[in-house]
C-alpha cells in the first residue's frame, strides 16, 4: 500500500489514535468534486423568489410606499411592506441591551424610518428572480431624507441625529472596564506613552457564497420550515420565535454545506423572520438568494472601532503597566448581535502580555451604516489590535526593541494558569518559545540584515514586524449579564448523538452547522479512536437538521469553540455508545463486560478471540431481535446515545466585570517582512510565518489551513478590504469592483508552524482556534511601521492602503501630527 | 429578467450590423459581452437589440502590412492576442497588455474592440493604443474613415463612434529597433483595476528623437502629457533626465477621486507611473537592442 497514493489507507496501518492525525478530509470529495449541495442548490415546489426593496439613502423618513404597479405585473405573487410585516408579528426582536437601548424595536422590514443605505423596506414574491427584481423597481416610495451620521465618536455627540427615537440615544451601551490602578500607574511610572488616537477599520469576510434561505410558512400544521446557510440556526430560531409567534417545535431549521460565513452568517435572522412572513402571506415557499451587492451593503460588517486619548505607563526597564483609553465601537444601524461585542474584547483585556493597571470607558454607538454583527475575530481583534499598536509604539518612542519589549512583558510559560485583572484565566501556551519560532521561519536576521543593508532613500524599504495574538474560544455566554444583568445567559455546550443504525452503522450528529471547518472529518476521528473503527466508517450527518440532530441553545459554529465543546460532545456520546455495544456484546458472547472490547466494527473477547460479534449483530439484537435480550438490557440500551458537553462555567461579577470569560486561549505569533515602495507607498509581504499554538490538534491540516485562512482574510483587511462610507452615508464600496478581496494572487506563501501546549481544562486538551486573532492585521500594521522614520507619524489605522502609507511616509517631511507623544520622569532610557 | 428583456439578433456581416443599427435607434453592438452585459445587469443602460457581432470573420482577423504595421480586426479577444505570434513577433506589448486583463474566463471573451469602444478610464487598451499611435478604422453604411487613437476617445463612454458606425479593426504602425514601449500600472492587489496608469512610446537615438507619454485613470480618457514629452525630447533619457520630465506633471492636472485614491495621490502618482513607463521603454530600446 503506498502511502503517497493514498494517505487514508495508508496512514490506517501505522497509527495508534486517529485524533491527530491529518487524514484528508471527509468532505473534500464532494466539495472539490462540484457535488456540494448549497443553499442555492436548495428549492420547494411551488416556490417563488424573493427580492428585497432597498433604501437608497442612509436615513430617511419613509413616507408612502405604493406596491400597486408591482402587484400589476404578471407572475407578482404578493408583496410584504415593513407596516404589514409588523402588523404580523407579536413583538420586537429580542434585545440584549438594557437602559436607553433597550427600546429599541426592530422589525423584519423597516417600519416608518429607514436608518442605512440598504435598510430593507419591503420584499417581493415573484414566479421569477428576475421578475421580483423587476417588479421591486415598480415599487414608488417616496422618502423623506434626514442628515446621516456616519461615525462612531461623532453618534455619541448630542448634536449627532439619532437614529432610534424611542432611546433618544445613539449610545447602545457605555460600560467602564477598570482594574487595577490606572491613575496610579500614570502618576508612578517612568515614561507615559501617549496616543491621540487609533482606528480600527470596517471591512468584512465576504463568504464567496452570500446569505440565501428557502422558507415554507405551512399554515395547516403551523410549520415553518427553514433551509438557511445561517451559521447558528437556534440562534436564529431564538431571536424569531417570540416575534413570528412560532414556537420552537415548529420550526424545522436545516442546512447542508454552506460557502463560508466567518460570523457574518448569524446577523441575518431579521431576512429569515420576513421570507417566512412572506410565505405566510402568500401561501406558497419563498426563495431567496443573496446577491453580492446586497450582501455587501447590508449583510454584515465587521466592527468598526475607535480609540481616543491612549494613555500608557512604562517603566525604565520596558515593564508596561497598563493603558487606558476610551474605546467607540461603531455597531451600524441595528443590535443584531450588539452591544454583546462591548464584554466579548474583554476576554482578552490584556493581551498576550502582564499588563495589570486597564481602563477602558467603552461605547457602542449607532450610525446610518450597515448594522455589524460577529466577523472572524470578533471583537477581541480590534482590542488585540490596539494592544499590538500599544507595545510596537511604546518600543518605538522609548527605544526598545519591539520583540526584547514583547519577550519581556509576555505572561510566560511558568506563569500558567494565568489570571488576568478581570479573572479571565489563559490555560497554557508558551509565547516567548513561539515568537522565537515565527521569527526563524520568516528568516529576520536575514531580513534585518537586508532591510540595514537596503537603508532608506533607495526606493524601497524593508520592515518587519510581528503580531501576537490570542484566540480565545469557547465563551461563557454570562459575559452576557456584564453587558445587561437582567438577561438570563451563562455557560456554554454543544450537544452530539452517536449512534449504531439498524445494520450497524456508525453515525455521529452534530448541533453545529459547520462552513468549511471540516466537522464531519473531526468528529469521524475522535469517534473512531473510542469505538475503534476508522474513521471511514464513521458518518457524520452533514449540515444541521432541527428535527434529527441534537442541539441545545448555544448550538452552532462560530467562536472558535468546536474542537472543545462540539468534540467534548462527540466524545461523551461514543463513549456512552460504546459502553452500550460492549454491554450488548458481552451478553451476546456470554461474558462479562470487561472481558470484551470493541476491535474495527466487532466486539471481542479479550481472552478469545475467535469470540466475537460484529457491530451488525449488536445492533440485529437491539433493533430487531430483542426478545433475546433481558428486560433489563433492553430497558438500558437504545443505541442512540446524545451527550451534552458543558464547560465548568460560573456566572461573572458583573458589578467588577470579573470573571472567567472563556475556557481556552489558543496564541498565534504572526511575523510579516514587508518592501515599501517609497514612491508609491505599495506594499509588498516579502515573506510570511505563523506559529499556532491551539493545544492538541485533533487534524494537523485543518488546523494549518484554518492558520492559512486567517492570515489571508488578516493580511486582505490590512492592505487590500475597507468599507467606507461618505458623508451622506452611500457605500463607496458596494461591489467587488471597488472591494478588492484579496485572492490567491495577492496572498503571499504562508510557512506555519505550531507548539502543542495542552489545555488543561478541555476534554481532549483541545483549544478552540481558527478565528486567529487577527494577527496579520497586527503583524502588517508593525512590519509597515518598521518602514517609517523616528519623525514620521504612527501607523494609526489597521487599514493602509498604498495612499495612507504614501501619507505616512511624507509625514515626517511634511511635518504631519504623529499622533504620539511621551512624557518621560527619568532621563538617560 | 436578470436583464431586462432584450432582442437579440447575429447578423452575417457588418454591412448586415450597420443596417439594423441604422434601422434600430436602440440597437447595440454585443462583442465580448464582459461590460455591455454588466452594465444591463445593472440597469445602468438598457438596450432593445443586441446585435452580437463577436463571431463575424470580417472583425476577426491579425494582420502585417508590408510596412510592419498590423491591422487587428476588432473582434479579436484577448487570448487570441496573447496567442498570436504574428503579435508577439511584431507588436509584443500588446500581446503583454492582453495577457494582464483580469482573469482567463474575461481573456475568452473581452475583445480588443470593445475594450476600446467601452472607454472606460480603467480598461488597459486605450492608452497603450494612444501611445501606439493606432489608427481606428471605422466602418458605416457609406464606407470606411480613419480616426487616429488619440481623437477616438472623447469622454467617459464616449468615443468617436457615431450611430450607425462599428469600429471594424485597428492598425498600429511598425514599432522599430529604435524605439521603446512602457506602460506601468499602479493597483490595488494584483488583478485589480488600475489606481494610475501611464503607457510611454520613446524613440530613442542616443537622445531622445520623440516620445508619446499617456496617463489613464486620472482623468475619464486617456491624455497625452505633452509637457512631458518634450522635456524628454532631446534628452539623453538618464533616469535623472527621465525624473526630471516626469516632474513637470504639475499643478495644472486635477485628477479624478474615488475611493482608491484622492486627486493630490493620483497627480503624486501620475508622475511616478509616467516616470516608469518612460524608464521601461528606454530600457527597452538600450537593454535588448529594440522591443516591439
Ligand atoms: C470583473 C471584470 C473586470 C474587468 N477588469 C478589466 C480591467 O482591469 N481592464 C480592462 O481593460 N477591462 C476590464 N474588464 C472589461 C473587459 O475588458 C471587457 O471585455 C471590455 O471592457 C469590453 O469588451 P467586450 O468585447 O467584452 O465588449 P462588450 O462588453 O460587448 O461591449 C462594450 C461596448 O463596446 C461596444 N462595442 C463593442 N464592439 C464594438 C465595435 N466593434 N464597434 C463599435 N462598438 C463596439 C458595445 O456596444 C458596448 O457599448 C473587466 C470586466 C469584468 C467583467
Amino acid at each position: 500500500m503506498s502511502a503517497a497514493s493514498n494517505g487514508r489507507t495508508a496512514t490506517r496501518e501505522r497509527v495508534t489514535t486517529w485524533t491527530g492525525q491529518g487524514i484528508p478530509r471527509k468532505e473534500d470529495d464532494r466539495l472539490v468534486q462540484g457535488e456540494g449541495s448549497f443553499i442555492d442548490d436548495m428549492g420547494m415546489q411551488g416556490q417563488g423568489y424573493a427580492w428585497f426593496v432597498r433604501s437608497p439613502h442612509a436615513h430617511a423618513r419613509i413616507v408612502s410606499i405604493d406596491v400597486s404597479p408591482a402587484l400589476a405585473l404578471d407572475g407578482v405573487y404578493a408583496v410584504l411592506t415593513g407596516e404589514e410585516a409588523k402588523s404580523m408579528c407579536q413583538e420586537p426582536f429580542f434585545r440584549i441591551a438594557p437602559g436607553a437601548a433597550s427600546h429599541i424595536e426592530e422589525w423584519p422590514l423597516a417600519v416608518g424610518k429607514v436608518r442605512y443605505q440598504g435598510d430593507a423596506v419591503a420584499v417581493v414574491l415573484a414566479d421569477t428572480r428576475e421578475n421580483a427584481r423587476d417588479a421591486a423597481e415598480l415599487i414608488e416610495i417616496e422618502y423623506d431624507p434626514l442628515p446621516a451620521v456616519v461615525d462612531g465618536v461623532e453618534a455619541a455627540e448630542s448634536s449627532a441625529p439619532i437614529l432610534h427615537e424611542e432611546a433618544g440615544t445613539n449610545v447602545a451601551w457605555n460600560g467602564v472596564f477598570n482594574y487595577g490602578d490606572i491613575d496610579w500607574a500614570l502618576e508612578n511610572a517612568d515614561h507615559v506613552v501617549k496616543i491621540d488616537r487609533l482606528h480600527f477599520h470596517r471591512f468584512s469576510s465576504t463568504p464567496i457564497e452570500a446569505a440565501g434561505a428557502v422558507v415554507d410558512w405551512d399554515v395547516g400544521s403551523g410549520v415553518v420550515t427553514i433551509h438557511t446557510n445561517h451559521q447558528m440556526p437556534m440562534f436564529a430560531a431564538m431571536f424569531m420565535g417570540p416575534t413570528l409567534g412560532v414556537p420552537i417545535n415548529k420550526f424545522s431549521f436545516s442546512s447542508r454545506d454552506i460557502g463560508g460565513a466567518f460570523g457574518t452568517k448569524i446577523g441575518f435572522y431579521p431576512q429569515l423572520a420576513a421570507l417566512a412572513l412572506l410565505s405566510k402571506k402568500a401561501g406558497r415557499p419563498v426563495k431567496w438568494t443573496e446577491y453580492r451587492t446586497e450582501n455587501l451593503l447590508s449583510s454584515t460588517h465587521g466592527n468598526e472601532r475607535t480609540f481616543l486619548d491612549i494613555e500608557v505607563p512604562v517603566m525604565a526597564d520596558g515593564t508596561i503597566l497598563g493603558f487606558k483609553t476610551r474605546a467607540y465601537d461603531d455597531v451600524g444601524a441595528y443590535l443584531h448581535y450588539e452591544p454583546l461585542g462591548g464584554v466579548i474584547w474583554s476576554q482578552v483585556l490584556p493581551g498576550c502580555y502582564k499588563l495589570k493597571h486597564i481602563k477602558v470607558d467603552y461605547s457602542a454607538t449607532l450610525t446610518n451604516k450597515c448594522p455589524v454583527s460577529p466577523n472572524r475575530g470578533y471583537s477581541r481583534m480590534q482590542h488585540l489590535w490596539l494592544i499590538e499598536r500599544i507595545v510596537d509604539t511604546v518600543a518605538r518612542e522609548l527605544g526598545f526593541d519591539p520583540i526584547e519589549l514583547r519577550k519581556l512583558n509576555f505572561v510566560q510559560p511558568e506563569d500558567y494558569p494565568y489570571e488576568t485583572p478581570n479573572g479571565c484565566v489563559y490555560d497554557s501556551g508558551d509565547l516567548p518559545r513561539s515568537l522565537d519560532m515565527a521569527l526563524e521561519l520568516v528568516e529576520a536576521d536575514y531580513w534585518r540584515a537586508r532591510q540595514k543593508e537596503l537603508g532608506k532613500g533607495k526606493g524601497k524599504r524593508i520592515g518587519i514586524g510581528v503580531g501576537s495574538t490570542l484566540d480565545s474560544g469557547t465563551n461563557n455566554f454570562g459575559q452576557a449579564r456584564i453587558i445587561n444583568p437582567e438577561l438570563p445567559f451563562s455557560g456554554n455546550g454543544e450537544a452530539a448523538i452517536a449512534k449504531l443504525d439498524l445494520y450497524g452503522e456508525v453515525n455521529v450528529n452534530l448541533g453545529t452547522s459547520p462552513q468549511g471547518q471540516g466537522h464531519e472529518t473531526t468528529a469521524a476521528q475522535v469517534a473512531a479512536d473510542i469505538l475503534n473503527v476508522s474513521p471511514d466508517k464513521v458518518t457524520v450527518s452533514i449540515g444541521f437538521e432541527q428535527a434529527n440532530n441534537s442541539y441545545i441553545g448555544f448550538s452552532g459554529t462560530y467562536a472558535s469553540q468546536f474542537a472543545v465543546t462540539g468534540l467534548g460532545a462527540v466524545m461523551g456520546a461514543a463513549q456512552k455508545l460504546r459502553d452500550e455495544i460492549l454491554e450488548v456484546g458481552a451478553y451476546a458472547l456470554g461474558l462479562s463486560k470487561d472481558e470484551v472490547e470493541l476491535s474495527d466494527g466487532v466486539c471481542v473477547s479479550k481472552n478469545d478471540p475467535s469470540k466475537s460479534i460484529p457491530f451488525i449483530g449488536i445492533a440485529n439484537l437491539v433493533y430487531t431481535n430483542n426478545a433475546v435480550l433481558t428486560p433489563e438490557l433492553r430497558e438500558k440500551v437504545s443505541l442512540t446515545c446524545r451527550y451534552v458537553y458543558t464547560p465548568p462555567f460560573q456566572v461573572p461579577d458583573t458589578d467588577r466585570k470579573w470573571g472567567n470569560l472563556t475556557l481556552t486561549y489558543a496564541s498565534q505569533i504572526h511575523a510579516c517582512v514587508v518592501e515599501v515602495d517609497e514612491e508609491t507607498g505599495e506594499v509588498k509581504i516579502l515573506a510570511y510565518a505563523a506559529v499556532d499554538d491551539c493545544g492538541r490538534r485533533i487534524n494537523p491540516a485543518i488546523v494549518e489551513g484554518q492558520v492559512h485562512g486567517a492570515a489571508g482574510l488578516g493580511i486582505a483587511a490590512a492592505l487590500y478590504e475597507s468599507f467606507d462610507y461618505d458623508e451622506d452615508g452611500q457605500l463607496m464600496q458596494p461591489s467587488f469592483y471597488e472591494y478588492h478581496v484579496g485572492t490567491a494572487l495577492d496572498i503571499p506563501h504562508i510557512r506555519t508552524s505550531y507548539i502543542e501546549s495542552p489545555s488543561p481544562f478541555t476534554p481532549n486538551g483541545a483549544k478552540g482556534m481558527g478565528e486567529g486573532g487577527g494577527g496579520a492585521l497586527h503583524a502588517v500594521c508593525n512590519a509597515i511601521q518598521d518602514t517609517l522614520d523616528k519623525d514620521d507619524a504612527i501607523v494609526y489605522d489597521s487599514h493602509n492602503s498604498w495612499e495612507r502609507v504614501y501619507d505616512l511616509l511624507k509625514s515626517g517631511e511634511r511635518q504631519a501630527p504623529r499622533g504620539v507623544s511621551v512624557l518621560s520622569r527619568v532621563s538617560g532610557s | 429578467m436578470l436583464l431586462k428583456s432584450v432582442e437579440y439578433v447575429r447578423p452575417d456581416s457588418v454591412a448586415q450590423a450597420i443596417e439594423i443599427l441604422n434601422s434600430n435607434e436602440g440597437a447595440a453592438l454585443l462583442a465580448g459581452g464582459q461590460s455591455l452585459v454588466n452594465i444591463l445587469k445593472h440597469r445602468v443602460a438598457s438596450v432593445d437589440v443586441l446585435v452580437d457581432i463577436a463571431t463575424l470573420e470580417e472583425l476577426r482577423f491579425v494582420e502585417s502590412r508590408p510596412d510592419g504595421s498590423i491591422e487587428i480586426g476588432a473582434c479579436i479577444t484577448y487570448d487570441e492576442l496573447d496567442h498570436s505570434e504574428l503579435i508577439h513577433s511584431s507588436h509584443e506589448m500588446i500581446a503583454w497588455v492582453a495577457s494582464h486583463i483580469e482573469d482567463q474566463q474575461i481573456r475568452n471573451r473581452g475583445t480588443i474592440g470593445g475594450n476600446c469602444c467601452l472607454s472606460d478610464p480603467t480598461n488597459n487598451f486605450p492608452p497603450l493604443l494612444v501611445a501606439m499611435d493606432a489608427t481606428m478604422n471605422i466602418q458605416s453604411s457609406s464606407g470606411m474613415r480613419q480616426v487616429r487613437a488619440e481623437e477616438f476617445f472623447k469622454g467617459y463612454l464616449m468615443t468617436a463612434i457615431q450611430p450607425g458606425e462599428i469600429l471594424k479593426s485597428i492598425t498600429v504602425p511598425p514599432v522599430p529597433a529604435d524605439v521603446g514601449i512602457g506602460y506601468v500600472s499602479l493597483s490595488v492587489g494584483e488583478d485589480s483595476k488600475a489606481i494610475v496608469r501611464s503607457s510611454a512610446w520613446v524613440k530613442l537615438n542616443g537622445v531622445v528623437q520623440e516620445a508619446r507619454v499617456v496617463l489613464a485613470r486620472v482623468s475619464p480618457i486617456p491624455v497625452r502629457y505633452q509637457p512631458m514629452e518634450e522635456a524628454l525630447r532631446g534628452s539623453s533619457a538618464t533616469p535623472e533626465d527621465i525624473a526630471r520630465a516626469a516632474s513637470v506633471i504639475g499643478s495644472d492636472f486635477e485628477p479624478v477621486a474615488d475611493s482608491h485614491g484622492s486627486s493630490e495621490y493620483r497627480r503624486e502618482m501620475a508622475r511616478v507611473v509616467a516616470k516608469r513607463a518612460v524608464l521601461e521603454a528606454v530600457e527597452k530600446v538600450r537593454g535588448e537592442g529594440g522591443s516591439k
